[in-house]
C-alpha cells in the first residue's frame, strides 16, 4: 500500500479498567496509540516500540501484553487494565505501595509497565522468591535503578497482599 | 537544630504521581492544533545532496508541510559549536544542506495531522543522494586521506595538544620496567528509556516561543533557542517536566530542537516530536569511543615512576553544541593519577572527526581516566608476577600525603585515600577468593575478582577546573530562591532539572529540616525558565548534593531568620529567643508562647510594612552556593565473575562498592544511584555497543541489536558507606556518576583475574562473550 492510498478506520469497543470505551481508529492503530492518543490515558509509556523495553505493558484479560505490538482493533470485546487503573481510589495496588516503600523507581519511565507485569506476577503466584521476581520482570527493561530496588518493591508487595489476605480472613473469623 | 528528615529515606514526593500513571512527561503534551512531526534521514553515513523532492509527500493524506534547508533558513541561522583555538568545529546546518554526515543526519521535516501520518509522508520523500566514502575507524583518519568530513575545516584530525607534567623522561630512565599496551574502549550510548522530544509552539501574533521539553538545563536551551532563531529572549520561554532519564544526553542543542522550533514558527502552529527508539540509537548522542596508548615506567615492586600516554577520542560527525570535545580529554587528563603517587606524566590528545553520531556527555564522561589507570595497574601486576592488589596498594596515597596537589594539578583533601580500599579489601576476604579461585581452576572453572578505585569529582572543585585549562567554564556557582507562602507552606525554586535523581524529595527534606515543618509542607519547583534560577548546567556533572544543596540549606536559614524577625514583631521577642519547632514559632524556654508559621505567611503577605521596610509583601529570599576543595566522591569497587568457559558467558557473582560521600541526604536515593551506576557500567562491558561497520554504517539501531541488562544479567549491588571528618558544613557530595565509572575497570579487571591463567590479558572494553572465547583461544592457541 503507498502512503497516498485511504486508509480504513474501524470501531473498537474495550472495556478499559472496568469502564467500557469505545473509539474509531485506523486499522493500523496499536493498542499503546487507542489508550494515550484516542483514551487519553498517558500512563502506558511507549520505550521502544518494538516489543523489548516492555514499557507499555498492559494486561489484557488479566495478562501482559505490549500494547505497541498488539492493534487497538485486536483489543476488542477484551478487558484492559492500564497504571491507571491499579489502584482502588485512593488506596494503592500492593505493587504501587511496595514500590513506593522501597524507593523502588527513580526516573518513571519504566514503571507502568513494571507495575502491571508485577501485579500479573502476584496474581497467578503470590509467594515469589527472588529467582521468580527476576523472571517475571526479565522482559521489562529500567535504565535507572539496576532493578534491586525494584525486586524489593515486588518482593514487598506480596508481604502487603498477604498481610491485607490475612487482616480480611481475621475479620472474617 | 535537629535533623529530623536529613539522613533518612524519606518516601519519595514524586513517587504518588509515577506510580499512579499521572506522571507529566513530554510525550503527554497536547496542545489545539498541533502538528506531529517525523525526520527523513540519510540511510547513508556520508554522501552528497543533490535534490530533495517533496511533491508526492504533500499529497499524503494528513500531511501539512514538509520543511527542508531552504525553509528553515528563513527563520533559523546554524547551530554554532564554540570550541578553544586549538580544536577545529565548524557552523552547521539544522537540516542538511548539501551534504550527509552520518546515517540519521536530518534531511528534512514532515508535519501532519498525526504522527503515523507524517511518518507516510517520510516515505514519500525523494531525496537524491550522491554517497561519499564513509569514515568509520580512527586509524584510517590517523593515516591520512579519508573523506573530508567538514571540508572547510581542511582536515578530519580536529585537535592535537600535549601536556607534559614531572619529568617523565628521567622517570623512564630509571624504570626497572616499561609495561605498554594499547586500551581500547567502544561506543557506548545513554539510552534513557524516554527518548528525546520536544514540543514548540510559537505564536505569530504575539511573538512568543513557548517550549515543553525533555532536557537536563531548561535555561541552556532557552539560551540557544533565542540565539539561532533570533527571537528575542524575553519571548522564549522552556518547560520541562518528568523526563524518564538522560544520563547526559538531553544537554545542549541539537539539530532537532532547532528544526522543531523553526517548523513551529514557519507554520505558526505547536509542532510536537518525539523520537523514536531507532532514532535514539542512531543519532541520540553516544559516548566514549576512545582509544589509551600507554607506556608506564615501574619499578620492581610495581610502583609507577612515570606514565606516556596518547589519547584519541571519534567525536563523530557533528560537535555538540555547549561541549567542545576537547573539554573531555582535558578532564581525563586532569583526573587520571587519582589518588595514586604519580608524579610523571606526557599525555598527548588528539580528536579526530568520523561519520558517527555525536559524542555528547556520559554519566561519568572522563570514566576512561579510570578504566585505563586500572587496566594498567592489572597489566603491571601481571608483569611482574604481584597480586593486583598489592601493586594497587603501594601505588596508593596515605592520610599521611593529604593534603596534596596531584601532579596534574588536583588538590586532592576532603577523604582518606586508602579508607573505601582498605574496607573493600576486608569485605572480600582474599585468601579466602584466591583458595576458592585455586580451588576452582582445578576443576576447570574460569573465576576471577576485580578492583577499582574512583575519585569522582562530586562536584568540579576550582583546582579542577585550573588544571583543564581553557574551555573549562566554572559554571558551578548556583543560586535557590524560597518562598514563604500565605498559609506557612513554602515553595523552594531550584535551577536542576531532575530527571530521575528525586530532588524534589531530597532539597524538600533539606528545607523542612532548615525550617521545622514537615516535607508535606515544602514544594520544590524546577524546570520554568521563567520561574527557576538562571543556570547553564542544570542537572548534571553530580552537582546537586553539594551545590544545589549549600543553596537550598542557604535560602531556607535567610527565609528562616526573615520568618524570626517578622514574629518577633508581632510577638515582641527578640529574634534570638524564638525557635521555628514543628510549624510553628516558639519561644526558647516557654513553648506555650508561639505564633504558627501560617499566621506569620499570612500577616507577611497581608499587612503593609510588616515583613519589609521599603513596603514589599510577603518573605521571598535568594541565595547562592558555589564549589570549593575537597569535594571529592571517592569509592572503591570490588566483583567477582564466574566465566563459562564453553560458552563465554560472564556471570558477575558478587558487586561491592565502598564509597565516601560524605553525608548522606536520603540512603535510599543515593544506593539508586550508585546501583543503577554500576549496572550500566556492567551492561557497557558485556552487553552494549554502538556499533558500526569501517565506513560508518550504523549496526545498532533496534533493542535486538544494542542490548541492555535485564533483572536476570546483574547481581544485587552491596553499597557500604564509610564517612570521614566533615570539611564543610554542606558535606553532601555528589553520586550520579561514580557508579557508572567504576564499574567497567571494576569487571574487566575481574574478567582478566579469571582468564590470566590462561595468557588472557584484556586491554578492550567490550566483552560480550563471543569475545571472550576469541580471547581464550588466542592465548591457549585452541
Amino acid at each position: 500500500m503507498s502512503a497516498t492510498e485511504p486508509r480504513t478506520e474501524l470501531d473498537v469497543a474495550v472495556e478499559v479498567n472496568g469502564e467500557p470505551r469505545r473509539a474509531r481508529v485506523e486499522a493500523r492503530r496499536s493498542l499503546a496509540e487507542l489508550l494515550r492518543d484516542d483514551l487519553e490515558l498517558t500512563g502506558t509509556h511507549l520505550g521502544c516500540e518494538h516489543g523489548v523495553c516492555g514499557s507499555c505493558t498492559v494486561l489484557l484479560d488479566g495478562v501482559p501484553v505490549r500494547s505497541c505490538l498488539m492493534l487497538a482493533v485486536q483489543a476488542e470485546g477484551r478487558s484492559v487494565v492500564t497504571v491507571e487503573g491499579l489502584a482502588d481510589g485512593d488506596r494503592l495496588h500492593p505493587v504501587q505501595q511496595g514500590c513506593l516503600e522501597r524507593h523502588s523507581f527513580q526516573c518513571g519511565f519504566c514503571t507502568p509497565g513494571i507495575l502491571l507485569t508485577a501485579a500479573a506476577l502476584l496474581d497467578a503466584q503470590p509467594e515469589p522468591d527472588e529467582a521468580a521476581v527476576r523472571e517475571a520482570i526479565s522482559g521489562n527493561i529500567c535504565r535507572c535503578t539496576g532493578y534491586e530496588s525494584i525486586v524489593d518493591g515486588i518482593l514487598r508487595a506480596a508481604e502487603i497482599a498477604r498481610e491485607a489476605a490475612d487482616g480480611h480472613a481475621g475479620e472474617g473469623a | 537544630m535537629v535533623a529530623r528528615l536529613v539522613g533518612s529515606s524519606v518516601a519519595r514526593v514524586e513517587d504518588p504521581r509515577i506510580l499512579t500513571g499521572r506522571g507529566h512527561y513530554l510525550d503527554d503534551v497536547r496542545l489545539p492544533g498541533m502538528l506531529h512531526a517525523a525526520f527523513v534521514r540519510s540511510p547513508f553515513p556520508h554522501a552528497a545532496v543533490l535534490g530533495i523532492d517533496v511533491t508526492e509527500a504533500l499529497q499524503v493524506p494528513g500531511v501539512r508541510a514538509v520543511i527542508t534547508i531552504d525553509d528553515l533558513d528563513r527563520v533559523a541561522g546554524p547551530l554554532v559549536p564554540a570550541g578553544p583555538p586549538d580544536l577545529l568545529v565548524a557552523p552547521f546546518p539544522a537540516l542538511a544542506r548539501d551534504r550527509v554526515r552520518l546515517v540519521g543526519d536530518p534531511v528534512a521535516v514532515v508535519l501532519a495531522d498525526s504522527r503515523a501520518e507524517a511518518e507516510d509522508g517520510v516515505e514519500a520523500v525523494e531525496v537524491d543522494y550522491d554517497p561519499l566514502p564513509g569514515v568509520g575507524d580512527m586509524d584510517d583518519v590517523l593515516a591520512g586521506g579519508t573523506e573530508l568530513v567538514f571540508p572547510e575545516l581542511g582536515d578530519n584530525v580536529l585537535h592535537r595538544s600535549t601536556h607534559r607534567y614531572g619529568d617523565t623522561d628521567a622517570a623512564f630512565a630509571t624504570a626497572h620496567r616499561v609495561v605498554s599496551a594499547r586500551l581500547d574502549q567502544h561506543r557506548h550510548a545513554n539510552v534513557p528509556m524516554e527518548c528525546r522530544g520536544i514540543v514548540a509552539a510559537f505564536d505569530p501574533a504575539a511573538g512568543t516561543l513557548e517550549v515543553q521539553a525533555a532536557h537536563q538545563s531548561p535555561h541552556a536551551l532557552r539560551m540557544h533557542l533565542a540565539d539561532v532563531l533570533g527571537i528575542p529572549a524575553h519571548a522564549v520561554r522552556v518547560r520541562c517536566g518528568d523526563i524518564g532519564g538522560s544520563f547526559g544526553q538531553k544537554f545542549g542543542l541539537s539539530h532537532e530542537e532547532v528544526a522543531i522550533a523553526g517548523a513551529s514558527v514557519l507554520v505558526g502552529r505547536p509542532v510536537k516530536w518525539i523520537e523514536d527508539r531507532s532514532e535514539n540509537l542512531m543519532v541520540g548522542g553516544q559516548a566514549r569511543e576512545e582509544r589509551v596508548d600507554v607506556e608506564a615506567a615501574v619499578d620492581p615492586e610495581g610502583r609507577i615512576l612515570g606514565l606516556r600516554v596518547r589519547m584519541v577520542m571519534d567525536q563523530g560527525a557533528y560537535p555538540k553544541v555547549g561541549y567542545p570535545a576537547t573539554g573531555y580529554l582535558s578532564i581525563v587528563r586532569a583526573l587520571l593519577p587519582a589518588a595514586y603517587r604519580i608524579d610523571d606524566i606526557d599525555f598527548e590528545s588528539v580528536i579526530v572527526a568520523s561519520n558517527k553520531a555525536t559524542y555528547v556527555p556520559y554519566r561519568g564522561p572522563w570514566e576512561i581516566e579510570t578504566w585505563a589507570r586500572e587496566r594498567l595497574l592489572d597489566l603491571v601486576a601481571r608483569e611482574l608476577g604481584i597480586d593486583p592488589v598489592d601493586v594497587r596498594e603501594r601505588n596508593l596515597l596515605t592520610s599521611a600525603d593529604f593534603p596534596r596537589a596531584s601532579a596534574t594539578g588536583v588538590e586532592l583533601l576532603g577523604f582518606d585515600p586508602r579508607r573505601t580500599f582498605d574496607d573493600t579489601v576486608d569485605l572480600l576476604d582474599l585468601d579466602a577468593f584466591r583458595a576458592r579461585q585455586a580451588a576452582a581452576r582445578a576443576e576447570g572453572r574460569l573465576v576471577g575478582i576485580g578492583l577499582a578505585n574512583v575519585v569522582e569529582p562530586a562536584p568540579v572543585t576550582p583546582s579542577l577546573i585550573r588544571a583543564m585549562g581553557i574551555m573549562a567554564a566554572p559554571r558551578t556557582v548556583q543560586e535557590a530562591r524560597a518562598r514563604l507562602e500565605l498559609d506557612g507552606s513554602v515553595t523552594v525554586f531550584t535551577s536542576q532539572m531532575p530527571h530521575g535523581q528525586s530532588h524534589e524529595t531530597t532539597l524538600a527534606q533539606l528545607t523542612a529540616d532548615q525550617l521545622g515543618v514537615g516535607i508535606d509542607r515544602v514544594r520544590v519547583v524546577h524546570g520554568d525558565t521563567r520561574d527557576t534560577p538562571f543556570n547553564l548546567v542544570g542537572t548534571g556533572g553530580s552537582r546537586a548534593a553539594t551545590l544545589a544543596s549549600g543553596a537550598v540549606v542557604g535560602v531556607a536559614r535567610r527565609v528562616r531568620d526573615r520568618v524570626l524577625e517578622v514574629a518577633s514583631q508581632l510577638m515582641e521577642i527578640d529574634p534570638a529567643d524564638l525557635d521555628l519547632v514543628d510549624g510553628s514559632v516558639v519561644a526558647r524556654g516557654a513553648p506555650g508562647v508561639s505564633t504558627p508559621l501560617a499566621e506569620i505567611g499570612r500577616l507577611a503577605w497581608v499587612r503593609p510594612g510588616l515583613a519589609n521596610a521599603d513596603g514589599r509583601p510577603g518573605i521571598e529570599e535568594t541565595a547562592t552556593f558555589d564549589s570549593a576543595e575537597g569535594t571529592w566522591s571517592v569509592a572503591t569497587h570490588a566483583c567477582e565473575v564466574e566465566i563459562d568457559p564453553e560458552t563465554g558467558l560472564v556471570r558477575v557473582d558478587r558487586y561491592v562498592v565502598v564509597g565516601d560521600c560524605g553525608a548522606v541526604i536520603n540512603p535510599a536515593v543515593v544506593d539508586g544511584q550508585v546501583r543503577g551506576g554500576v549496572v550500566q557500567g556492567i551492561g557497557a562491558v558485556l552487553l552494549e555497543r554502538s556499533a558500526y561497520d569501517r565506513e560508518a554504517q550504523f549496526l545498532s539501531s533496534t533493542f535486538m541489536d544494542h542490548l541492555l541488562p535485564t533483572a536476570l544479567d546483574v547481581p544485587r549491588i552491596e553499597v557500604h558507606h564509610v564517612h570521614h571528618e566533615p570539611t564543610d558544613e554542606i558535606n553532601f557530595r555528589g553520586v550520579g556518576e561514580g557508579g557508572a565509572i567504576g564499574a567497567p575497570a571494576a569487571l574487566t579487571s575481574a574478567i582478566e583475574d579469571a582468564l590470566a591463567h590462561l595468557g588472557v590479558r584484556v586491554t578492550e572494553q567490550f566483552l560480550p562473550p563471543v569475545r571472550i572465547l576469541e580471547l581464550i583461544d588466542a592465548a591457549t592457541g585452541a
